[in-house]
């Protein structure tokens, strides 16, 4: 099937929202080059279940091409329309399966060693879109606030150290009530600064009781509640590959493609319509990431990265606790991560890398120069503070509470 | 397509990912250096004694990628104490090795060993389309089997001893070991419970639930047992000692290169692949690991009489691994990005006839590993993409 072959009927088995968005917008799905009409789709599909920024982004991208001239159009997507595709990539679903083209694309780009060329031109896209949207910050500074070392009594390593040339490193933190001075000034921001999901708690273990009892604008996840929808993954993921295997051998694409099509029913993640968002994006990051099922420090590095990246939140906090141990991946696959001996130095280790990303994954932000990120130790003197107020590099002993070092960073 | 990526393009994590990549030449070269001054007072001749008339190789190769920051680089360097202290001030070390090939094991691990970037799915039962660096050998030396062998993970390297036959007749291929494999057979000939030896049996990180097709058959498994003379209760009791597949692997390689000292042997070590599971510490332990048995097998060849003095030692990882600051990536877990760092990494060589305390600054490929093979030894390899490294003849 050619892009220019799409009809309103072509949409009929998209959710509501996103095939009234494909219905409005005929003229420029059918221009699109097929190598990049499938991500559009993907997006579009998935447009019910997306967050408020990401909606803006669809909506700002398709109105940015409909205003296009065809000339300007066309001149944009000459790269990508210059990259060959094969005759068994256009012969795929693309429309129901956008996904499944992606994988098969991204597998055939690297076949015809054209993946880099691919990267270029998507990257050159991407600059001409930030150049035609340019990206609002965020009405007040974001912060991302990550705790890390929960169960772990002390670190044989130095932390915070890819951090610190960002951030000042506090050495004398008081560390008597910290974890509920953080979580009040959370809550105040939520309260404060009321907006659809724009406030996250992401927890490595149990969450602390205040945001399990919740809080209102602070969206709560946590491991030890996803760990058996994870198990759940991996049950359905044994039958598929025991059934296809009946019929010869299977690719690593088909395992991808079944564990991409899983939705959260499938997982067993209940809920109520008012939460179908909130559902749909933790099954999605079970069923894209990797290791955030079996180790619960992957799960909060993945969780906050896509947290900041899909949800854009005004405010982050995430929370590791320790991981189970290493074991034959078997093992780690069959039997439940709660009820294992647990690995406290590996987790500290985790942790201490995934603040490093979740500082990154922050900084790629529109409003990164404003932001505000700390990193504490959990019931320890040490935290690293980056915000604009405090001095890059530098080293404080000097005696603090949490709430100081808050306001320091205001 | 967010706003998200296009932040990297003109925010600070840019100014950062582009100090990394500029300073990369000169801190990996700034460790070769440090090795050379434990080495000022000793005798560290630029050549050794005449070329020995028989020449052996021993390629190293990680097959789980790894990054400059978790090893050369100044923050990574206390990962890797065995290369910085113990070889790097016997070898030359050649600072840029890039792959422009697919950033997948076992296809990059093929490409290595044919000098030409194979194109085929990495998950593929399939193998190379090009010829061999060891059909090369074995054609242009007229060497027996036994000559050369290969010891790789279980995930797709099966098929990577011989070309697919297009181009080159059949039967002058490596034996391939998947110690996995030959282990498993093992235990099934003993009454001895399977369950001691998990760790052993694992070497497939990146897709756990993804199993490549059954590639040796018992019969095949029996004969490598009693060619290397392992007696099944022997290998099974020393196994239960070790603690990774890695590990397995260089115990492998010890009795391979006792009981036929092959001329040629290519071995593939890959705990580092861990990384795919997100948890960097693993991540770490598996280089720590890969830094102690790259040292111990030098003192295998060391302390062998049939390789001491005779024997040339290439390491290199097949890739990197992905930037902390590409945004289609998620850092160290996965190498899927294709970008510089994922595709950016080193090699040493160490022997009788490498110039010790060298490093080789300017960019190289992967696929002049090779043709640099074929130069030492003395066959052709008309089919290589690459071009000798004139540095370590």
């Amino acid at each position: 099937m050619h892009p220019r072959d799409l009809r309103i009927e072509s949409f009929t088995k998209y959710p509501a929202q996103g095939r009234a968005l494909a219905i409005a917008n005929p003229h420029v799905l059918k221009r699109m080059p097929l190598i990049l009409l499938p991500l559009m789709l993907g997006q579009i599909i998935q447009y019910d279940w997306s967050f408020p920024p990401e909606r803006e982004q669809i909506l700002l991208h398709l109105k940015f091409l409909n205003h296009l001239d065809a000339a300007s159009f066309d001149a944009l997507m000459s790269s990508f329309s210059a990259i060959p595709l094969s005759n068994e990539l256009i012969e795929i679903d693309w429309v129901d399966h956008p996904q499944r083209f992606s994988e098969q694309l991204t597998a055939y780009l690297w076949s015809q060693h054209q993946i880099d060329n691919y990267h270029r031109t998507a990257q050159e896209y991407q600059q001409r879109l930030q150049t035609a949207f340019k990206p609002v910050p965020p009405a007040v500074p974001r912060w991302t606030i990550v705790v890390v070392g929960r169960g772990s009594q002390q670190t044989e390593g130095p932390l915070f150290r890819r951090l610190m040339p960002q951030g000042t490193l506090f050495t004398e933190i008081d560390r008597a009530g910290g974890l509920d001075m953080l979580l009040d000034a959370v809550s105040l921001r939520a309260q404060q600064h009321p907006l659809e999901y724009g406030h996250w708690y992401i927890d490595g273990g149990e969450p602390h009781p205040r945001a399990a009892a919740g809080v209102p604008g602070l969206v709560v996840m946590s491991y030890t509640k996803l760990a058996s929808v994870a198990k759940q993954e991996f049950a359905l993921l044994q039958q598929f590959t025991n059934r296809a295997s009946k019929g010869g051998a299977i690719g690593v694409e088909a395992v991808s493609s079944y564990i991409a099509s899983l939705t959260p029913e499938d997982l067993n993640l209940g809920g109520t319509p008012i939460d179908a968002l909130l559902r749909h994006f933790e099954a999605n990051l079970l069923t894209h990431g990797a290791g955030c099922q079996i180790y619960s420090t992957t799960f909060v590095q993945w969780a906050s990265r896509e947290c900041l990246h899909r949800a854009q939140p005004l405010t982050l906090f995430a929370r590791f606790a320790t991981r189970q141990s290493s074991a034959p991946m078997e093992q780690l696959l069959a039997r439940d991560p709660l009820m294992q001996p647990q690995d406290q130095a590996g987790s500290l280790i985790d942790a201490d890398m995934g603040a490093y990303y979740t500082w990154i994954n922050q900084s790629r932000l529109a409003g990164a120069d404003q932001s505000r990120f700390l990193v504490w130790f959990e019931n320890h003197r040490l935290a690293c503070a980056i915000a604009p107020p405090l001095a890059a590099g530098k080293i404080s002993t000097a005696p603090i509470t949490m709430g100081r070092l808050l306001n320091l960073m205001a | 397509m967010s706003s998200y990526s296009g932040y990297t393009s003109t925010g600070y994590l840019q100014q950062i990912a582009q100090q990394r990549a500029m300073t990369r030449r000169s801190f990996i070269r700034s460790a070769a250096v440090a090795g050379t001054v434990g080495r000022l007072f000793g005798f560290a001749p630029l050549r050794a004694a005449p070329l020995p008339r028989e020449r052996k190789t021993v390629v190293v190769t990680f097959g789980g990628g790894a990054r400059d920051e978790e090893t050369f680089a100044p923050e990574g360097q206390e990962n890797i104490p065995h290369l910085m202290n113990e070889l790097i001030p016997q070898a030359t070390f050649c600072t840029q090795v890039v792959n422009r090939g697919i950033l997948g094991h076992y296809v990059a691990t093929a490409s290595l060993a044919t000098g030409v970037y194979e194109r085929f799915d990495n998950f593929a039962d399939v193998a190379p389309r090009n010829p061999t660096v060891f059909e090369y050998f074995r054609k242009g030396l007229g060497r027996p089997a036994n000559d050369t062998w290969v010891i790789a993970p279980s995930n797709g390297f099966n098929r990577i001893g011989q070309s697919d036959g297009t181009q080159f007749a059949p039967g002058l291929g490596a034996q391939v070991i998947l110690p996995k494999h030959l282990l498993a057979s093992a235990i099934s000939k003993t009454s001895t419970n399977s369950s001691g030896f998990d760790f052993l049996l694992q070497d497939n990180y990146e897709n756990p639930l993804y199993t490549p097709p059954a590639v040796q058959s018992n019969v095949q498994l029996s004969r490598l047992i009693e060619m290397l003379h392992l007696s099944v209760d022997d290998f099974t009791h020393h196994a239960k000692t070790l603690s990774s597949a890695d590990e397995l692997s260089v115990y492998v390689m010890r009795q391979l290169m006792r009981q036929f000292a092959p001329s040629l042997l290519w071995i593939t070590l890959h705990d580092m692949d861990v990384a795919h599971s997100g948890a960097y510490s693993l991540y770490l332990e598996g280089i720590q690991r890969t830094d102690r048995l790259c040292a111990e097998i030098w003192q295998m060849i060391e302390n062998d009489p049939e390789y001491k003095g005779r024997t040339t030692m290439f390491i290199l990882p097949d890739f990197g691994r992905d930037s902390d600051f590409s945004a289609s990536g998620n850092g160290f877990q996965h190498h899927r990005t294709g970008d510089p760092l994922s595709r950016t990494t080193w090699m040493m060589a160490l022997g009788p006839h490498i110039r010790q305390n060298r490093t080789v600054d300017r960019p190289l490929d992967s696929l002049d590993l090779l043709p640099t093979l074929g130069a030492m030894m003395n066959f052709a390899t008309p089919t290589a993409s690459g071009k000798p490294i004139v540095e370590v003849l």
